[in-house]
């Protein structure tokens, strides 16, 4: 629309200290999916207030009547498709303002978040003017995420309400939010052990390091082991695998980390996996007893928490694949709680 | 990221992000320098080189690495920290790259004070498993061990050796696992290739030996159980037999020799097929080596401490026969050997340890069965003649001391078949022999038990016979010509036999070796014995004897002479004179007895021999005055020419040598012995076949009634005035032979033969008074008439042929062209002593041809003979004149 009609008004968003505030590097995986696009926007974190100023700039020699000015702040939940499969197009849109979005193809299916109050009340605008606004307290719901299917957004909105087109301005921000209580006890435990040595054994109630048993019969049989199954995401993952019977002749093992998103109305409706770490653990072919490390440093990729709510879910998993010298792969999916912490 | 296609293309990317990473490093941008070194690292990933190839491009990359190490180390902590680095390459996606660079990240780390070493390290071990391909995962553990050589923890051996260890055993696993990649059918490739690779193996444990240094108690307790077990349980052959070798080389002696328990244990456990002989000769030349660097440092006393190495490997050798019984005889005589050779380096005093071995081997051959394969015979014949033996002095004492002393030694020797025992024989003879010709200190031949230890070993040479079965099966082995003949009757030719001349040589070489008393008599005692003791044992040997009977009769000889010598020179006791009498007789019984045997043992093949043996035993008797032996042995000579000697030529020869003998004895005058003998040669002499050898017999036998001086003796002519001479008998034996030849059909021979005569007249005419040799003037002259007369008649025969010859020589010198004198295109002939006509070859060289009879194509040549041999006897006698007035009246 703007292409047609110069806005004879601009606004202009300024967070507070934006400048010195953390940013968030996020890919822009828009429809022509360029590589090289990232945007860069602040961080938040849940209960944070939001304030700035916002100013409204007439073109010189102009007036702009307006209805009134207004400040929203919303996070909101877009998707592309809804509905299983096939099923295209036919999304109900809750909000036709859409054009600002990361994802031009995705549509808003929940605001979970939507304040607004308004900066001055109906008027006209003869030369610039700015308003200072501010949400306090702000609490986030979900964190924003940017998924093949899925999107969680938040973003500062400012309406200029006109009798003809309203002119909006948009400014995203980026929300992490911090989880500390996923795996308090483990903690607390390692450090009653350390103090009280063994004898309280017993008392250990997590983590337990994950265990797999899996083979195909009478031609591999492994056994591995992550030391948990929760990681937060700057944290290693530790493990090992035990060759307990190996006929194959193995090339190459990898370990992956999978991150599936799934969405729709359903939950099920749309699931969609992305390898975020392809990570070779082991060249050749071991033998019975031998055993190979796993330390995979998370903190260098750019993963994504497990979440979930009403329309989507985030879940990740790990990946052992094992390629044999013809080329065959065999794998084991084993599911990983990733959170975010400090 | 993906490797290059070719090993080409893997080198280029290699050099290219090389250089590309150092220019990174130059500028100081230090993500892009290990960008690129991940890209060269990736190269490494590359499947299907060959270890050459990979090493390759392995050390172009290590090259590379230590450039990029350094630099991380000297900006440490300055521009970054390189415990941040070490995370960061962790997030390379493929293992091998990752690790390399995590090995080149940590050990530069590593070089840094306040690194966390042990924990580094520990790290960097265990991550290493990743890399699960054989020949990767081989390089990248020797970059660790290369990385980490100079920066492991100072004063922390325990946690050093077993970092070493445990990548030692990870790579030996590795290596082991290369074997079985691929198809089956390229084993003997994998093979190959391993033993390409194995040096990066024995790498850690050169670095193992480098860490222990002289700390015995950590290898005994900590290193050595491990690295064994770990040898043990790989149960591979190519790698047991490397690992342990290297253990034995790489590691000091003295470990060796406080765990050679478990070292030799270790082998009782290994793969069926791993040559354990092999792998204890090593151990045992490292120890052998062990006693020679301890002499140049002159430690003698550090040595005596070990007295029971001997027993470790004996007692080793026994469990290893109980535990193995499946070991071939070529795994486990070698095995044997090489104790054999620690025992003689160790304890050469000690022969005791020999004996038990040869007496273990006798029953590993006993228990064997069958009959012991050719291919493992010289494995015996090794171990009996100390074949391989380095470090021993394989002299004739020390095969005399293992004789006498391991009994065993024959046992063994005589479960050998036939040949073999023959060659060893030979080969031991040799070595004894060879104590003669050096000169090195001899041993003593300290009893007769001892010589009868040395013969009962020879045995089977003594006894050895060449039968046509044995002749095709060991010809090549023995070298025996195919000519020898054997008939029925044992008439065998005389065919040179190495092995029975060294069994005689050995006769002579034991009388040599006695130990020495210090009474004469004793010492002349002893030696009797041991050669009757000889002559026992050679007895059994049937037809040899004939090579080593004169040996033994020749001692008897010696002994003879030097009872005689001894009893002559020196003032003895009635008693003892009696004693060396009685002894001289009794060898000359002894001698004869041999003579005897020798006769009737080989009958005419050796009668020749025989009857020269009778002759020179009488000469002996009679040069020590002892007529009746003399008499004997020439009556015993007699018989045997009367008897046997029926060969035209050798019957002349043998009274040629009898009247020789005959006429140099002294001691057979008494009771006629001497008119007895020579009565009986002449008449042996005139009986002879054939005119002209009666002829010459008989004249020669004149002789024997003109005895002439012997210097030797103190006899003089002129002085000495009791010669037996007898002029009447010797002018009848003249007369006599004269009328033989006149009677001889052959002019030639006949004329030659008269020259002859004519010559000995002269002799007789120098030597003797006309009136005592009855040799007269009238006689020379009527002599000198006769031979003028038949040597006109002889020019005769000559005339006719002459001209016919003359004519076509003519022709013959048309054709030759070259000739032009008569006299060199003449052929030349001589006679013989025994009346052959010998043709002179023209050519040097050539060989002359002889002829008995005469030919009447060379008839003019061949009447030159007595024609020139006249005419030089006629010169004689003109030249005479001048001294001898007698002479002038022999008319020429």
């Amino acid at each position: 629309m703007s292409l047609f009609f110069k806005s004879p008004l601009d606004i202009e968003i300024l967070l507070d200290g934006e400048e010195s505030r953390k940013h968030v590097e996020v890919s822009n995986n828009t429809a022509s999916n360029t590589k090289a696009l990232r945007d860069r926007l602040p961080l938040y974190e849940d209960g944070e207030s939001i304030s700035g100023i916002v100013t409204l700039r007439v073109k010189e020699g102009k007036r702009v009547e307006h209805l009134g000015v207004k400040v929203s702040v919303i996070g909101s939940i877009d998707m592309i498709k809804t509905h299983g499969n096939g099923n295209t197009g036919s999304s109900k849109r809750l909000n036709n303002n859409s054009s600002g979005f990361s994802d031009a193809r995705k549509n808003t299916v929940e605001q979970f978040l939507c304040f607004s109050y308004d900066l001055c009340p109906a008027g006209e605008l003869q030369h610039s003017q700015s308003y200072n606004f501010m949400f306090k307290d702000l609490a986030k719901r979900h964190e924003s995420y940017r998924g093949k299917n899925v999107d969680v957004s938040y973003y500062v909105k400012v309406t200029v309400i006109r009798k003809s087109a309203d002119i909006t301005k948009l400014k995203k921000f980026w929300v992490y939010l911090y989880n500390n209580v996923s795996l308090p006890s483990s903690v607390v435990v390692n450090q009653r052990q350390i103090e009280n040595g063994e004898e309280n054994r017993l008392a250990r109630i997590e983590p337990k390091p994950v265990k797999l048993d899996i083979g195909i019969e009478n031609c591999l049989h492994i056994e591995f082991e992550y030391s948990k199954s929760q990681y937060h995401l700057k944290e290693v993952i530790v493990g090992r695998i035990y060759f307990l019977l190996t006929r194959l002749k193995i090339k190459h093992m990898e370990l992956s980390l999978i991150t599936r998103e799934s969405s729709g109305l359903q939950l099920s409706n749309y699931l969609i996996d992305s390898t975020v770490i392809r990570y070779e653990i082991m060249d050749g072919s071991p033998v019975k007893g031998d055993t190979i490390p796993i330390r995979l440093f998370l903190g260098g990729y750019e993963l994504t928490p497990d979440m979930s709510c009403n329309y989507f879910n985030i879940k990740n998993y790990l990946s052992l694949v094992i390629i044999d010298e013809d080329g065959r792969r065999y794998f084991k999916q084993s599911e990983i709680v990733l959170y975010r912490s400090r | 990221m993906s490797y290059s296609e070719t090993l080409e293309q893997a080198l280029i990317v290699v050099r290219q992000q090389a250089v590309l990473m150092q220019k990174c490093i130059q500028q100081r941008k230090l993500m892009d320098a290990l960008k690129h070194a991940s890209m060269m690292l990736t190269e490494l990933r590359k499947p299907d080189l060959s270890p050459k190839q990979y090493y390759e491009l392995y050390i172009m990359v290590f090259d590379s690495l230590s450039l990029l190490s350094s630099y991380l180390t000297d900006n440490h902590p300055k521009i970054h920290h390189l415990a941040d680095l070490y995370e960061l390459v962790q997030y390379a996606g493929n293992v091998v790259p990752r690790l390399y660079l995590m090995i080149t990240v940590g050990t530069s780390y590593l070089k840094c004070t306040d690194s966390p070493r042990e924990e580094i390290l520990k790290d960097m071990i265990e991550m290493c498993r990743g890399v699960q391909n054989p020949m990767r995962g081989l390089f990248l553990r020797y970059y660790l061990s290369q990385r980490t050589k100079q920066l492991l923890p100072d004063n922390a051996i325990e946690f050093n050796s077993n970092f070493v260890i445990n990548n030692f055993i990870e790579m030996n696993k590795l290596w082991v696992r290369l074997q079985h990649q691929g198809p089956l059918k390229e084993r003997e490739q994998r093979t190959k290739e391993r033993k390409e690779l194995q040096i990066l193996i024995g790498s850690q444990l050169v670095r193992l030996s480098q860490i222990v240094d002289d700390n015995l108690v950590i290898y005994k307790d900590n290193m050595l159980p491990v690295i064994l077990e770990q040898v043990v349980q790989c149960r591979d052959v190519v790698s047991q037999e490397y690992l342990l070798d290297v253990v034995c080389q790489v590691f000091p002696d003295e470990f060796h020799l406080s765990t050679l328990d478990s070292l030799l244990g270790s082998t009782l456990h290994m793969n069926p097929d791993v040559s354990i002989n092999k792998n204890v000769l090593t151990l045992i030349d490292r120890l052998n080596g062990y006693i020679d660097r301890k002499e140049q440092e002159q430690e003698q006393d550090t040595i005596q401490g070990n007295s029971n190495l001997f027993e470790v490997f004996w007692n080793y050798l026994k469990t290893l026969n109980e535990e193995r019984p499946d070991l071939s005889l070529h795994q486990f005589i070698p095995l044997v050997e090489s104790i054999m050779a620690l025992s003689l380096r160790w304890y050469p005093d000690n022969l005791s340890n020999l004996n038990i071995l040869y007496g273990f081997t006798a029953q590993k051959c006993r228990d064997y069965g069958r009959a012991i394969p050719q291919n493992a015979e010289y494995l015996f014949a090794n171990l009996l003649i100390l074949q391989n033996f380095r470090h021993v002095n394989r002299s004739a004492a020390l095969f005399y001391n293992i004789i006498s002393q391991c009994d065993a030694f024959r046992e063994l020797l005589s479960l050998q078949n036939m040949v073999l025992q023959k060659n060893i024989i030979d080969t031991l003879l040799d070595i004894l022999l060879s104590a003669s010709r050096e000169n090195e200190i001899l041993f003593v031949i300290d009893s007769k038990a001892s010589l009868e230890k040395l013969l009962s070993v020879m045995e089977p040479l003594i006894r050895f016979r060449v039968t046509s079965t044995t002749r095709r099966f060991s010809n090549d082995a023995l070298g025996l010509s195919d000519d020898l003949t054997e008939d029925e009757e044992g008439n065998s030719s005389w065919v040179l036999d190495p092995s029975q001349e060294k069994l005689a040589q050995f006769c002579h070489l034991s009388l040599r070796l006695l130990p020495i008393e210090c009474k004469q008599y004793l010492n002349v005692e002893n030696q009797v014995e041991y050669l009757l003791l000889l002559r026992n044992w050679y007895y059994r040997g049937d037809k040899n004897i004939k090579y080593t009977y004169p040996a033994i009769i020749s001692n008897f000889w010696k002994l003879i002479r030097k009872s005689y010598l001894l009893k002559t020179r020196q003032k003895l006791s009635r008693k003892t004179e009696n004693d060396y009498s009685n002894m001289i007789k009794q060898l000359f019984k002894y001698a004869s007895r041999c003579i005897n045997d020798l006769f009737n043992v080989c009958g005419s093949s050796v009668i020749d021999t025989v009857y020269k043996l009778n002759i020179q035993s009488a000469s002996l008797a009679d040069q020590l005055s002892i007529g009746e032996i003399a008499y004997d042995f020439f009556s015993q000579a007699f018989t045997v020419f009367e008897e046997s000697l029926s060969d035209l030529k050798t019957q002349f020869q043998a009274l040629v040598y009898m009247i020789q003998s005959l006429q140099k004895t002294r001691s057979l005058y008494q009771e006629n012995y001497y008119d007895t003998l020579i009565v009986r040669c002449t008449l042996h002499g005139s009986r002879l076949l054939r005119k002209q050898d009666q002829c010459r017999a008989v004249y020669l036998c004149s002789h024997l009634w003109w005895a002439t001086e012997i210097a030797v003796i103190g006899e003089e002519e002129g002085t000495t005035a009791d010669f037996y001479r007898e002029g009447k008998r010797v002018l009848e034996c003249l007369q006599r032979s004269l009328r033989v030849a006149d009677s001889t059909m052959d002019n030639i021979q006949s004329c030659q033969l008269m020259v002859e005569i004519l010559n000995r007249c002269l002799y007789y005419f120098i030597h003797g008074d006309e009136h005592d040799t009855h040799v007269s003037v009238k006689y020379i002259n009527g002599l000198i008439e006769l031979i003028k007369t038949n040597l006109r008649s002889l020019k005769l025969e000559e005339q006719i042929p002459e001209q016919q010859q003359s004519t076509t020589r003519l022709q013959d010198l048309h054709i030759d062209g070259q000739d032009s004198t008569e006299l060199s295109s003449r052929k030349k002939f001589v006679m013989g002593l025994d009346g052959t006509y010998i043709e002179i070859p023209r050519t040097n060289g050539s060989p002359a041809s002889i002829s008995n009879k005469l030919n009447s194509m060379y008839i003019n040549e061949m009447i030159y003979i007595p024609l020139e041999h006249f005419d030089r006897t006629c010169e004689y006698i003109v030249n005479q004149r001048e001294i001898d007035d007698r002479f002038k009246v022999i008319v020429v």
